[in-house]
């Protein structure tokens, strides 16, 4: 019995990566980063702007198709969405489909979670799926 | 004759728009500028990640004709190119035509100057043209 969930863990180890990203492929060496503000930064505004920072892959409008490119999404105040679908669309997922990378942000006060997280002209995260560390600020 | 001389440079004065500027247009508050390093600094070895800003436009890999997109260019150690043609690709001139918002740069030792301009899917700047102001770093001898 043991040995048999062993097995199941490994096949789902094994199954799950490739089932659990899109299409488009990322180099290994992508790399996504909130510029600003810094994990645990005390902002004391409720508007205040966002860098976001990619390195070794390129930024494209929502709807181009090139290798090696995508678009920033912003996940504020929720965890990840599955990395095989369509990121989602709505105060919790904000888009950047024009190709910017940076914003304005106003949220209000209290603690907030922010998080990158590329894809491509799709809406579909990479595979390997490109996201930043999850960073914890306060709004005062 | 002193009057037409003042005619040509009022019409000279309209033109620039015109004459010396791309195609593509961009809005009236686009702003480029080099988020890093900062003026003035001094990056010891002379190696560095030159990180891009950009407001209120976004970034297109070269050949991609979107509304108020384009790619940066990163300009080193020179004065900018003209307006109206496509911007050079030189060691003077880096394009960031995948659409990359960073840049890997290496200098040698001595004072350098950085200015990034931005250009369409052609490599020709906007109207108005959008470009940071110029910087100045310093690389220091081993």
């Amino acid at each position: 019995m043991k040995t048999l969930k062993v097995t199941i863990a490994l096949a789902a180890l094994i199954a799950l990566p490739g089932a659990m990203a899109g299409d488009s492929p990322a180099p290994k060496n992508a790399y996504l980063y909130i510029g600003w503000p810094n994990d645990g930064e005390v902002i004391r505004s409720n508007e205040f702007k966002v860098w976001f920072g990619l390195r070794n892959m390129g930024v494209a409008p929502a709807g181009v198709e090139k290798p090696f490119t995508g678009h920033h999404h912003l996940i504020i105040d929720a965890p990840l969405p599955p990395m095989d679908q369509e990121i989602p669309s709505d105060h919790n997922h904000l888009h950047f489909g024009k190709g910017q990378t940076e914003t304005r942000l106003t949220l209000p006060s209290g603690t907030h979670t922010l998080q990158l997280l590329l894809a491509d002209h799709n809406h579909v995260p990479h595979n390997p799926p490109i996201m930043s560390e999850q960073i914890t600020i306060t709004v005062k | 004759m002193k009057q037409s001389i003042v005619a040509a440079a009022m019409l000279a004065a309209l033109l620039p728009g015109l004459a010396v500027a791309g195609d593509s247009p961009a809005p009236d508050n686009a702003r480029v500028y080099i988020i890093w390093p900062s003026d003035g600094a001094t990056i010891p070895g002379g190696k560095m990640w030159v990180r891009f800003g950009l407001q209120n436009m976004g970034v297109a890999p070269a050949g991609t004709e979107k509304p108020y997109t384009g790619h940066h260019h990163l300009i080193i150690d020179t004065d900018l190119p003209s307006f109206d043609t496509e911007i050079p690709a030189d060691r003077n001139h880096i394009h960031y035509g995948k659409g990359f918002s960073e840049g890997r740069v290496e200098l040698p030792p001595g004072k350098h100057t950085l200015q990034l301009l931005f250009a369409d899917h052609n490599h020709v700047p906007h109207n108005p043209p959008v470009y940071s102001e110029k910087i100045t770093i310093y690389v220091p001898e081993q």
